[in-house]
């Protein structure tokens, strides 16, 4: 094998799991990224991306700090709206649907996509309250459909055996990892399309970042996943197919084994050696 | 060793010198200034001995009775000058400040006396204070109780003997009664036939208003003329109770001796509480000492306000804080709300921040001149054209009144509440309200779930900073509607129960108006550090209330610094 030759950053035996012969062009797509550019002000961010996220599968972003990937993940639940002089061209499809159609309601778009970030945000609430957020602004109200969801999601997310005791304690007396947890269980409880998940590993002890990697592993039977990483062997470890970005670029993109081991790419081929970045 | 002041200064010591010098200074003041108002008010409840002396002047000896209140040393030259005889080669003479009372037999209720020309002094057991509603105090020997202008019992010793203690036991029976019949009396004058005139003013302005509008329905005048007469018809029947009470009560005199030898009639029913000072043991004086507080908190001022409680100021101040917070919490809340999360950031709202933030700063008088200007005469006014014309020329709300004094100490507050709120809201971490939103709430949505709740531990420190400043506060409220004396509570039995009319009394201008309204400084001047101390405890109490309430928030919503 020639990989053996070069120094891999990675652990190159992670790859060596599951169902390895991935190929784009047999996926079903979910989320299609149609030249996509977008700007803060004068500065251009991303110089137009094309992509296309596969459903039920686990799509990474890589590559250096202030590569775009954030921003990128930003757009596909419309968060970047709420930034003071963004602007975005182009156009992302959803199913087919131009999320950035102006009679699109922003709200509904983000119950279908939705969103875990960098830093656990749990509400001062009770662990149950907590999951319930997203379905009672749903104006779901029955106490029992509540009930089965909290108990499905916090399941769905490896919590219920750990809190099922405290559900009405509140959220901000859990240990980090166990509030990344809850904001995922919170995530999944209104049932979303797609998971979009920022650095959701980040700010976390081993422990807790290899039950996420665990939980990603499970969620992508039910979910379409991205999941922005800076750490190379998380991607290499959960995710299906990775995307290397540069400086609001998309570099290169396919399954992730094919990216790791044969880079087509120089730059990508670089960054992964740990050449720079 | 060598001491470098180099060095000293370098290593901190006198920044923390100068640190801690600033704190000791801050806690003195206020201690001293507490310590001061404490002790001067509350030591007037205290039943004090009454001394007993012969005082020469001149020629002439007489004895004089009464409670020393106080004593200064006067330098010789000043009272040279006054024409006091004063012994050769001494620089100062103690001079002492005496509360005789009997201001209806003597001159004055207060006299000073010099130290050295008072002799014999002595504490007799059996001298008699009494407390009465009118002309303050009276000391002096009880002589002879009276029924019906008849004597009853009649004793003329000065020593603790069998026979006074029986006059002594007669007389507080009789006392007894009369403030038993008293507190009938004030029943019936107070709130039955209060709540009738009440009941017959609305009938009135009922009947009024039926004429404004011309009608001409003869059966709601014969409506009103029966209502009106069975008022009145209970009234007679009131009337007539009363007049027996009265009879009952101006039943009893008794006889004293004052301090010049003279024997004077008192009615009983002049007098609130009688005791003997000199006689009493420290557990007595304790439920004396008890018993005058509470009256001091729970009872309505008496001689131009220099006597008995001040329960309605008490009331008022705590009623006009409470509407006061009940007006400005939402209003700056809101307004804050908009400013912070919706308006678009730029110059306008620059602006409009810093105008809130100098409305801060504007004299409070300024505030109390405009709400009479704008709230009493041109609002109050206009309500009253539309809603109360049957009233005029009496104005309803168009005169000062709780309402209008609430509202304009919520427009000198609200500053305070936008700019803690404001603050507050701004201190909520982006990544929750992302959150949030990342579940498809709105952003009103995300404002009323967890935005606000999360910002009420600041909403409540402007709250509290809006108390202290409005409860302190009594220049505006003179014009707005806090007066001297108050004939009833704003609050009460009669429908509607909450009158937002009506004129109401504070502690703060209850101060002023006693320390320096009064005909009668001497008497006044405890009463008005006890009423200063007593107006820090109800904002202390408050604020207390209030911080016990954010507290309880912030312990909810803890763990925000993230």
């Amino acid at each position: 094998m020639t990989s053996e030759a070069k120094t891999h950053a990675i652990d190159i035996a992670a790859l060596q799991r599951g169902d390895r012969n991935l190929n784009l062009g047999d996926e079903q797509i979910t989320l299609q990224v149609k030249d996509l550019r977008l700007s803060y002000g004068d500065k251009e961010a991303l110089h137009g991306i094309n992509m296309d996220i596969p459903q039920n599968r686990v799509t990474a972003f890589i590559g250096p700090s202030g590569c775009g990937k954030s921003t990128l993940l930003r757009c596909f639940n419309r968060m970047n709206d709420l930034v003071d002089g963004c602007n975005i061209n182009g156009q992302i499809l959803l199913d087919g649907d131009n999320i950035y159609d102006r009679t699109v309601n922003v709200a509904d778009l983000r119950r279908r996509v939705g969103m875990v970030f960098q830093k656990p945000n749990p509400f001062p609430k009770s662990i149950y309250e907590n999951v319930a957020y997203g379905l009672r602004i749903q104006g779901i109200n029955k106490k029992r459909v509540i009930d089965e969801t909290v108990e499905w999601a916090l399941r769905s997310a490896a919590l219920w055996d750990e809190v099922k005791d405290r559900l009405h304690e509140s959220a901000l007396g859990m240990s980090g990892g166990q509030q990344q947890r809850l904001v995922i269980a919170r995530t999944v409880a209104v049932k979303p399309e797609v998971l979009l998940l920022d650095e959701p590993a980040s700010a976390l002890d081993p422990i807790s970042t290899l039950k996420i990697e665990e939980l990603i592993h499970e969620l992508k039977k039910d979910f379409t996943i991205v999941i922005v990483t800076h750490n190379m062997q998380q991607a290499a470890r959960v995710s299906d197919y990775t995307a290397f970005m540069y400086m609001g670029d998309l570099i290169e993109f396919g399954a992730t084994d094919a990216l790791f081991t044969k880079p087509e790419k120089k730059q990508t081929e670089d960054y992964i050696t740990g050449r720079y970045g | 060793m060598r001491y470098s002041v180099n060095e000293w200064t370098k290593s901190g010591s006198p920044w923390v010198w100068l640190n801690a010098g600033a704190v000791a200074i801050c806690v003195i003041m206020v201690v001293g200034l507490l310590g001061l108002i404490a002790a001067r008010g509350l030591a007037h409840f205290w039943p004090a001995d009454v001394m007993q002396a012969t005082y020469t002047q001149g020629e002439q000896d007489s004895r004089i009775m009464g409670e020393l209140v106080q004593q200064e040393m006067v330098p010789a030259d000043q009272l040279r000058g006054a024409g006091v005889e004063v012994p050769e080669g001494v620089e100062t003479m103690r001079r002492d400040l005496l509360k005789v009372g009997n201001r209806d037999f003597g001159a004055a209720d207060f006299v000073w006396a010099m130290d050295n020309l008072i002799t014999d002094k002595a504490y007799p057991e059996m001298v008699m204070v009494a407390e009465r509603l009118e002309w303050g105090n009276f000391y002096g020997y009880l002589r002879e109780v009276r029924e019906s202008g008849e004597t009853v019992i009649r004793h003329d010793g000065y020593a603790k003997s069998d026979e006074y203690l029986d006059l002594w036991t007669e007389f507080q029976q009789r006392l007894d009664r009369v403030l038993e019949i008293r507190e009938q009396i004030l029943d019936i004058e107070k709130h039955k036939i209060g709540s009738i005139n009440y009941a017959l003013e609305r009938l009135r302005l009922q009947e009024r208003s039926l004429e404004l509008e011309q009608s001409t329905d003869a059966q709601a005048y014969a409506e009103i003329e029966t209502q009106r007469a069975e008022l009145n018809a209970d009234y007679e029947v009131l009337q007539q109770e009363l007049i027996d009470l009265y009879t009952q009560i101006n039943r009893d005199s008794f006889v004293a001796e004052i301090a010049d030898g003279r024997e004077v009639q008192i009615d009983v029913a002049k007098v609130v509480r009688a005791f003997q000072p000199n006689d009493m043991g420290t557990s007595d004086k304790l439920l004396h000492y008890g018993a005058k507080l509470w009256e001091f908190l729970s009872d309505e001022p008496r001689e131009a306000n220099t006597e008995g409680g001040i329960f309605p100021a008490i009331f008022g101040t705590v009623m006009m804080v409470i509407l006061m917070s009940v007006l400005v919490t939402p209003f700056g809340v809101i307004a804050a709300v908009y400013l912070r999360e919706y308006a678009k950031q730029g110059f306008i709202t620059r602006l409009i921040r810093i105008a809130v933030n100098n409305l801060a700063g504007v004299p409070s008088i300024v505030y109390g001149v405009f709400g009479l200007g704008f709230f009493v005469y041109f609002l109050g006014g206009s309500i009253d054209d539309l809603f109360f014309a049957e009233a005029k020329p009496a104005p309803t709300f168009g005169t000062g009144g709780l309402m209008w004094a609430s509202i304009t100490l919520a427009l000198l507050t609200v500053p305070v509440v936008i700019v803690a709120t404001e603050e507050g809201l701004a201190r909520i971490p982006r990544s929750v309200r992302e959150g949030s939103l990342a579940l498809g709430a709105t952003k009103f949505e995300t404002l009323m779930k967890v935005v606000l709740p999360m910002a009420s531990p600041a909403m409540m420190t402007g709250v509290i900073l809006a108390i202290a400043r409005a409860a302190g506060e009594v220049a505006p409220l003179m014009l707005v509607g806090v007066v001297k004396l108050a004939p009833s509570l704003p609050l009460d039995g009669n429908y509607p129960f909450l009158h937002l009319d009506q004129k109401f009394m504070h502690l703060g201008f209850h101060i002023y108006d006693v320390g320096f309204q009064s005909p009668n400084v001497e008497a006044a001047r405890p009463l008005v550090y006890a009423t200063a101390f007593l107006l820090v405890v109800v904002i202390a109490l408050l604020n207390f209330s209030a911080i016990a309430i954010r507290n309880h928030l912030r312990e909810k919503y803890k763990a925000l610094e993230m």
